[in-house]
């Protein structure tokens, strides 16, 4: 595997860790608002 | 041993570490700041020693002695925070800083420059914790779970607790993501999945249960500073919130948050029972599968801490039984540890007494684990001091004697000397000895009925309690005995690069101290060799 394209590769799995990670904070908050 | 060899570093001499504090300041290499994870680690474990230290004080005779409850509360609340998110999770993060990369070959973390942020945010945020002990009306003394609506009357230090806590949570997040990015793209070519070795398997599963749940705790946290500063009522009951769901959010963290510290324990464990034992690690398929199986029943086991709550019956039911379905992956576990050991040609170092220790003890506390599972039996333990030796005894010969067990194993490879194996087991054998003194007794003061978060007792529970204050105090002394190993480590004789009895693995093929800069070319590994 080239440079370049680990790279692009760790770019994509940090992206989507990231909105997984920021699914469950606003996903709990929202289910929160919800039930309040 | 495998036969992978790298003898890149040996090029880049020229690229030592930054001289002064920016090295520390600023550095993105592994090693420093998994050496950084490491001592900050071991200075909050000394700071919650100390405050644990006053809580028994506090308990060893009946009636109040040093402190005023408010402040026995804060203690209890504040040792719990420091020992969680300041003491065991920053120290496996280190190991999983220095180990991970030398373990898959790869040259450092995949996002060094995040790597840095996430630990120095952590003394930002231990800081800003521990500022709160001078603060008019002190730390907060609600309890480490913050429930409401108890932790909306902490007082001034209340937004620097939920601060912190986020804090924490995105150095968490931030690490976690850096050990699974590094796992999935930065393994030396013929590195398969299944060919990794258990810490970093256990690493990464932790690393994905870490993404899964801080988030859900800082949401959790958010929602208590809206409610007490934004006129918001999620858990208000006075303005129609509900202070039980906090309940359900927090411990749907808080569970797993009970497998983030002790999975990585199994894995460290898992590499050192082995070398030990001289025979490779029986089964290491199925404990990989067995990790996946406790991390996933790690989601659905919450409300096993709330069954005196109240709860539906068959929701009692279904967490009562999948709670008691996670001791078959475990079990899986202990059996091939037990079996790695089985006519091998085991000799006792200090990393395998603490690693033996770990599989004696760690067992207890799944045992008790398995008592307070049953929800009938839970309604007379909860919030009992049998709950609080169920929870030390996994987390202290648990998780703490699995960091230090790996403290040893890997200490050779990062001073290049080996330490003072008489002093090592000296601090191992008064460690097991005061940890069962400190512990062993709190099952039946809890089972006597004595309640937890309590700075004064019925005088029945007295002897009990002067036992267990007698072996904390033995505990934290015998601490510094580890302070003393390392810090006299220099004077052991130079380590060889396997340090050990033909160990397997990446790390041992590194000269020791291992170099600035390792695998800066991937080593080659055969498809025939076997890295574990």
């Amino acid at each position: 595997m080239n440079e370049a394209q680990r790279k692009k590769d760790i770019r994509r799995t940090t992206l989507i860790l990231v909105v997984i990670a920021a699914t469950f904070f606003f996903g709990f908050i929202a289910m929160g608002v919800l039930r309040a | 041993m495998t036969t992978a060899v790298s003898d890149a570093h040996n090029e880049h001499d020229d690229h030592g570490p930054t001289k002064g504090i920016g090295r520390w300041l600023f550095s993105t290499n592994h090693k420093d700041i998994g050496t950084m994870y490491l001592v900050f680690s071991l200075t909050m474990f000394f700071i919650g020693g100390a405050m644990a230290m006053v809580i028994r004080s506090e308990l060893a005779i009946p009636g109040l002695q040093f402190v005023h409850p408010e402040f026995f509360n804060q203690m209890t609340t504040m040792h719990a925070l420091i020992m969680v998110f300041g003491a065991v999770m920053p120290a496996f993060v280190g190991l999983a800083n220095w180990m991970i990369p030398l373990m898959i070959g790869a040259p450092d973390m995949a996002l060094p420059r995040m790597n840095n942020w996430s630990f120095w945010i952590l003394p930002i945020a231990f800081g800003m914790l521990l500022s709160t002990l001078l603060m008019p009306g002190g730390s907060p003394a609600g309890g480490w779970t913050m429930y409401p609506p108890l932790v909306l009357q902490t007082g001034d230090s209340f937004p620097f607790l939920i601060f912190s806590v986020h804090l924490m949570g995105l150095s968490s997040i931030m690490g976690a993501i850096n050990v699974i990015v590094t796992i999935i793209n930065m393994r030396s070519p013929h590195m398969s999945l299944l060919r990794m070795p258990m810490f970093v398997w256990t690493w990464l599963i932790t690393a994905y249960l870490l993404i899964a749940v801080m988030p859900v705790l800082a949401g959790a946290v958010t929602m208590l500073l809206t409610d007490q500063f934004f006129g918001t009522s999620f858990f208000l009951a006075a303005g129609g919130g509900d202070p039980v769901m906090f309940q359900h959010i927090f411990w749907f963290f808080g569970h797993p948050e009970v497998y983030i510290m002790i999975l990585p324990a199994f894995g460290v464990v898992s590499e050192i029972i082995p070398v030990f034992s001289r025979k490779p690690l029986f089964g290491h398929d199925s404990m990989v599968y067995a990790a996946s199986c406790i991390a996933f029943l790690s989601f659905i086991v919450w409300a096993h801490h709330m069954f005196t709550v109240g709860m539906p019956l068959t929701g009692q039911l279904f967490f009562m039984f999948a709670t008691m379905l996670i001791a078959v992956p475990t079990g899986v576990k202990i059996f091939n540890w037990i079996a790695t050991m089985w006519r091998g040609a085991m000799t006792f170092e200090t990393p395998m007494l603490f690693s033996l220790a770990f599989v004696f003890l760690f067992t207890i506390g799944g045992f008790s684990g398995l008592m307070l599972a049953v929800a009938p039996a839970d309604v007379q333990y909860h919030d009992t001091y049998f709950v609080v030796a169920h929870f030390h005894y996994v987390l202290v010969p648990g998780s703490v004697f699995a960091i230090m067990a790996g403290a040893y194993y890997w200490l050779p490879k990062w001073t290049g000397y080996m330490y003072n194996e008489t002093l090592g087991k000296v601090h191992f054998w008064a460690s097991t000895i005061f940890v069962n003194l400190t512990f062993f007794p709190m099952h039946f003061l809890g089972l006597a009925g004595m309640p937890r978060r309590i700075p004064d007792y019925s005088t029945q529970f007295s002897d009990f309690n002067t036992m267990a204050s007698i072996g904390a105090i033995g505990f934290g002394m015998s601490q510094l005995l580890f302070v003393w190993v390392l810090l006299t480590s220099r004077k052991g004789k130079k380590a060889t690069a396997e340090v050990w009895d033909n160990p397997p693995g990446l790390e041992w093929t590194v000269p020791s101290p291992a170099p600035y800069h390792t695998f800066e070319t991937p080593p080659e590994i055969s498809e025939e060799d076997g890295v574990h």
